[in-house]
């Protein structure tokens, strides 16, 4: 996934990229370029959100309560003040905080599953690769970590958490609290995953013949086993970053998300999800949009990445 | 075979007390059960009165040996909220959990596969895409909206089917009920399937996609096309079958996930099962129900991984070689 | 427990008949249990009041009126009270009620395994004259003794003993937990706890019947938005509370109504008095400003209650001044004016009290126990920015909120209280005496406030009998509080229910929902 054209920068290596299978087959597929664009939309329009929004809404002193619930585009009552998205009941502009919003979601997101991944991928092959006492550990391990709910983990890292915290950073704690949570309780999918394709590879001729010839196991494991595995672990990391940006939503609903007042994704909607039925259907329209659109466009860019990626699908 | 057997069901018993350790450190970052069992008149000393009279005055590890012994004995303790033996409530809210899990987790694999069949066979065909694109909206959105969205369409707006509970149900046996026998049970049960199913279907309808691709590329497959095999034939008997080891790993997996999710879907729906009675308890720091609740989930994990365990020894004959010690 | 449930099966498959007038409500939190004594919280005492009664009951505008006793006097000078019985009334297994009962229920509920101990704390002893006259002598002499039982529930000591649950118990559970057997105008038929009660007209009942409920199911659902379709869907027949934001839109709904009103809960932000300094400050150091009166006034007029209640309540509340809404005994109506929103005052009291360039520090809140109340702590949030003053927002459910008051863990916090008494001297006895484990005082100051003169008026206002006298030394208390600004009331919590049109009912100030005046059309 390292391989996108932004930080292909030399010019022998762009050369070599621009002329590659690859490449061809993203220019070829519309639905890799949109959702590429798409991705690469949201992505840069968070990264620049200071930028680009209008206003601060992580700066409660900016916010003007008077403000709240302005249908988008209409002059509010009060202030006749004009939103494009409208504003949430603390009078916080809702594109803006969609940007920062973003932001928070999207690093949540990428840091848990990165964190899911490298644990769930590590722990899987050692216990495919040398079995025995340490798959048994490592698989017990996972046993005991499926067992607790997510949402328990979140609450239980957060207990904790509250409790060690020193108070200057409590205030970003809940981020980090959130990664922690999402991929502690992703990481066993990776690693079941990879464990079921190391046990078969491992019984395959070619990992004996580099058992033979002295290859480290390192170098078995990562050289020649992990590539076999890596088409369920795309599909996987795929619906997981989606997920983990979803995830972050669901304990939102339980109460323990990213805070009310440096809201992520997820907590927009949690907020906006209130008025459903009340009539400020902005509120949670423009950020479960920017949800579905984000989502989708991981899902159907990893899709596509898997199909390419896969040398045995040319 | 029997010896991996027995070892595996040692090994259970182990991740279960570590998940009961687990459990009960965690129950003191959740919260004060003594501020939900006192009302607002309470006085100190009142609190620190039924405190000792709960036993959590006591040292952690008293507390928790305590809880073990009388779990061993299939005692899970009483429900501080509800005052009564906790392995009641647990029996009482479980069918409701299961009926729920068992319906979504059905329609989850049936579509799943079919779908992921589907689209791998037509690969580039106009329904195949439209199906994988649709199926990721329904992932692209939170379990709770979704549900959310379910009930304000179907049950607000359209007026067909209820908008929260189990229905009516029926009482089979000494303590099983039902809502598959009545008209309102049957129609409750459809939004809050869907809900939960929906997630777990979008993955097994992609694993089964991606793995059946892969296997459709092999030698043997495009061996058996050139023998003459007819279509058909090629895609089920030989293509789907090689395609199971990870689906059924995953599936055993998604089993669990959908009881964990259930939590969301019981809450939204306000469906009477356990995942509903475990948010009670968060609520209300009902700890020797989540003590409980969390012992039930272990079982029943540690049980669907030992079945996963042993079904890929039936499904793949090499690991049955590998379990007996090598080549 | 076992023999209620195949009996709701078959309940619930038998076709309801003809005339049967069912109704169904839906609470958030279902009553936890079945035993008046055991708890004293809201959703069961609400709950109970349509099962068990108690010697005088709230009428429909909370004026005190006779249930199980039909008159009361004092005892010569401030002894105490003299309950006469009412005759002929059964409980709901057949038993006659008398003053055995009465004695009975006493000992239970002042029981140190009762919830409800704290009621009869003024109470010296019990006295049965014959089978219908009781006395209760008190320590001191006490005018709004029979309004503070009107939530103690009489119990039939037979069915009581015979069950043994002749103590409750909180910690196991015991017959009454579940079952129920009292005077009031419904008898509990079903119980599964946390999916449904199921109620039924007692047919003994000695009282007037307005209602025409046959059947009634109290059904908890939780999640606010599938309370909301639930009534709208038709359903349930009640909810409480409608969301705030969704009153507009139900108003406008031709097949369900609103009903609003002003609750007793008044929400408020309390400060650490007694604290050394604050807990999540950066630049503060070993000082408390809020410790400095100037700090809590400019507090107070930072705020802008107006907005929040125009924007977040949406006009459903109404703004507070003291710790007590109108509606109660004792508001003092000449102090009815809150601090006005004025930022420029609020900066210059802080530069005043030497923190021209402001602090920054953290405010503790809840965010599912009053109606929008983290929404309302966000707007604070912003408004104390305006004026220089950072607060760091930590909201969390009310599980984990007790606790961290009760630890200190704060530098602002936000509270509710609703006077179980309705009555001024409520909110002082428990929130601005200085605290006092042994007298049982101030077990809700969390920040330790502290005035001696407060302290010396209350047991004064608890005995004194004239009502003149007693509203002077309140107004003298609600000054002090005022002038020092202990803590800042915001507004008075709504009261927004929500039923089907063809519902009529009545709606209490304290949130109970009484089932004997509903009717179904």
């Amino acid at each position: 996934m390292t391989e996108t054209p932004i930080e292909t920068r030399a010019p022998g290596r762009w050369a070599r990229f621009r002329d590659s299978d690859f490449f061809y087959a993203f220019k070829r597929s519309p639905v890799a370029l949109v959702s590429f664009a798409v991705v690469m939309l949201l992505v840069l329009s968070s990264v620049f959100a200071p930028l680009i929004a209008p206003t601060n809404p992580f700066d409660p002193a900016s916010l003007n309560l008077m403000n709240g619930f302005t249908p988008p585009m209409e002059p509010n009552a009060f202030t006749q003040e004009s939103f494009l998205m409208g504003t949430d009941d603390q009078g916080r502009d809702v594109f803006s905080t969609i940007l920062y919003g973003m932001r928070i979601s999207l690093f949540v997101g990428l840091s848990a599953v990165l964190f899911a991944m490298v644990l769930g991928i590590v722990l899987g092959l050692i216990s495919g690769y040398f079995g025995g006492w340490t798959e048994t550990i490592i698989m017990r391990i996972a046993d005991v970590q499926l067992t607790f709910p997510s949402i328990l983990v979140a609450m239980l890292i957060f207990g904790i958490a509250k409790g060690f915290t020193p108070v200057e950073y409590r205030d970003q704690m809940a981020i980090w609290v959130l990664i922690l949570a999402i991929g502690l309780s992703d990481w066993v999918q990776f690693a079941r995953v990879v464990r079921g394709a190391t046990l078969v590879e491992k019984s395959k001729d070619y990992v004996a013949a580099a058992q033979l010839i002295g290859r480290s196991p390192w170098a078995i494991m990562i050289r020649h086993i992990l590539p076999n595995a890596l088409s369920p672990v795309l599909v996987i990391a795929t619906i997981s970053l989606a997920l983990a940006i979803i995830a972050e939503a669901t304990l939102s609903f339980l109460g323990v998300g990213a805070p009310p007042t440096q809201p992520s994704l997820g907590t927009l909607i949690r907020i906006g999800q209130g008025f459903l039925f009340s009539g400020e259907w902005w509120i949670l329209f423009f950020p479960a949009c920017t949800l579905l659109a984000l989502a989708l466009g991981v899902n159907l860019l990893g899709d596509w990445l898997r199909d390419a990626l896969n040398p045995r699908l040319k | 075979m029997l010896s991996f057997i027995i070892r595996r069901i040692g090994q259970s018993v182990l991740v279960l007390l570590i998940t009961g350790l687990i459990a009960f450190s965690m129950f003191r970052f959740v919260g004060d059960p003594i501020d939900n069992m006192l009302g607002q008149e309470r006085t100190l000393e009142d609190v620190e009165r039924l405190r000792a009279q709960l036993g959590l005055d006591q040292p952690f590890p008293v507390q928790y040996f305590k809880f073990l012994e009388n779990a061993a004995q299939g005692n899970f303790g009483v429900s501080y909220r509800q005052g009564r033996p906790v392995a009641e409530i647990l029996l009482e809210r479980a069918p409701a959990t299961l009926e729920l899990a068992i319906v979504s987790g059905l329609l989850a694999v049936a579509f799943g596969i079919a779908l992921g069949v589907f689209t791998a066979i037509r690969r580039n065909g106009v329904a195949a895409n439209v199906i994988m694109a649709t199926s990721l909206i329904g992932v692209s959105l939170p379990t709770f909206l979704i549900g959310i969205l379910l009930i304000y369409l179907f049950s607000v707006e359209l007026g067909w089917l209820p908008s929260f509970g189990r229905g009516d149900t029926v009482a089979l046996g000494g303590w099983w009920t039902t809502g598959f026998l009545t008209e309102s049970g049957l129609k409750a049960l459809v939004l809050p399937a869907i809900t939960l199913g929906l997630y777990q279907m979008t993955l097994i309808m992609r694993l089964v996609r991606s793995e059946m691709l892969e296997v459709l590329r092999q030698d043997y497959i495009r061996f058996a096309r050139a023998r003459g095999l007819k279509e058909r034939t090629v895609n089920f008997r030989h293509a789907l079958k090689n395609t199971m080891v990870p689906v059924v790993t995953v599936i055993g997996l998604q089993l669990g996930a959908i009881i964990a999710f259930a939590i969301i879907t019981e809450t939204v729906f306000q469906w009477p099962g356990v995942g509903l009675l475990f948010i009670n308890a968060i609520q209300f720091v009902d700890i020797p129900v989540m003590a409980a609740y969390l012992m039930l989930i272990s079982v029943m994990f540690v049980g669907i991984n030992l079945i996963v365990d042993i079904l890929y020894v039936f499904i793949d004959p090499r690991l049955r070689v590998d379990r007996a010690g090598g080549h | 427990m076992k023999h209620v449930l195949p009996a709701i099966a078959a309940a619930t498959i038998l076709a309801a008949p003809a005339a049967a007038k069912e109704f169904t409500w839906a609470v958030t939190t279902d009553p936890q249990t079945m035993d008046p004594h055991a708890v004293n919280s809201a959703p069961v005492l609400g709950f109970l009041n349509n099962v068990y009664e108690g010697l005088v009951r709230r009428g429909k505008d909370m004026s005190v009126e006779p249930a199980l006793a039909t008159s009361w006097e004092p005892i010569g000078d401030g002894e105490g009270w003299r309950f006469t019985l009412r005759q002929g009334v059964t409980f709901q297994d057949g038993a006659a009620f008398n003053a055995d009962d009465v004695i009975f229920s006493y000992q239970r509920a002042s029981n140190e395994a009762s919830d409800t101990r704290s009621w009869f704390a003024p109470v010296r002893e019990v006295v049965k004259v014959d089978d219908y006259t009781v006395d209760f002598l008190t320590n001191a002499p006490n005018p709004i003794f029979p309004g503070s039982i009107a939530n103690w529930m009489i119990m039939d000591s037979g069915w009581a003993e015979a069950n043994n649950a002749a103590l409750p118990d909180k910690e196991n559970g015991n017959f009454a937990t579940l079952n129920t057997n009292g005077t009031g105008a419904f008898a509990v038929t079903a119980r599964e706890p946390g999916l449904r009660t199921v109620l039924e007209p007692h047919a003994g009942w000695w009282g007037a019947v307005e209602h025409n409920i046959t059947r009634a199911t109290v059904q908890p659902i939780q999640n606010p938005a599938t309370a909301l379709a639930a009534l709208l869907s038709g359903d349930v027949d009640f909810i409480n509370p409608v969301p705030i934001q969704d009153v507009e839109r139900l108003k406008g709904n031709g097949d369900v109504k609103v009903i609003q009103g002003i609750e007793a809960r008044v929400i408020m932000l309390g400060f650490p008095h007694e604290a050394e300094a604050l807990k999540y400050s950066a630049e503060t150091g070993d000082k408390n400003p809020f410790a400095d009166a100037r700090v809590r006034q400019a507090i107070a007029h930072a705020i802008n209650v107006p907005a929040i209640l125009q924007t977040i309540m949406r006009g459903n509340a109404e703004e507070v001044s003291q710790l007590v809404s109108p509606a109660m005994n004792g508001y003092s109506t000449a102090l009815a004016a809150r601090p006005a929103y004025d930022p420029e005052k609020a900066k210059a009291l802080l530069a005043e009290a030497g923190y021209a360039d402001g602090f920054s520090f953290g405010l503790k809140c809840p965010n599912n126990r009053y109606l929008n109340d983290e929404s309302v702590c966000q707007a604070v949030t912003g408004m104390l920015a305006q004026v220089g003053v950072t607060a760091t927002l930590d909201a969390m459910p009310v599980q984990n909120y007790w606790p961290e008051l009760r630890a200190d863990n704060f530098d602002m916090y936000l509270l509710g209280w609703s006077p179980g008494t309705f009555d001024a001297e409520h909110p002082i006895r428990f929130l601005a005496s200085t605290p006092n484990t042994e007298k049982k005082l101030g077990s809700w100051n969390f920040g330790g406030y502290s005035n001696a003169r407060v302290d010396e008026l209350l047991p004064m206002i608890q005995s004194e009998i004239d009502a003149g006298k007693r509203q002077a030394m309140i107004d003298e208390a609600h000054k002090i509080l005022q002038d020092e600004t202990a803590y800042v009331p915001l507004y008075v919590q709504p009261l927004v229910w929500g039923a089907r049109a063809n519902i009529d009912l009545t709606q209490r100030p304290d949130n109970f929902f009484i089932l004997r005046w509903v009717s179904v059309n």
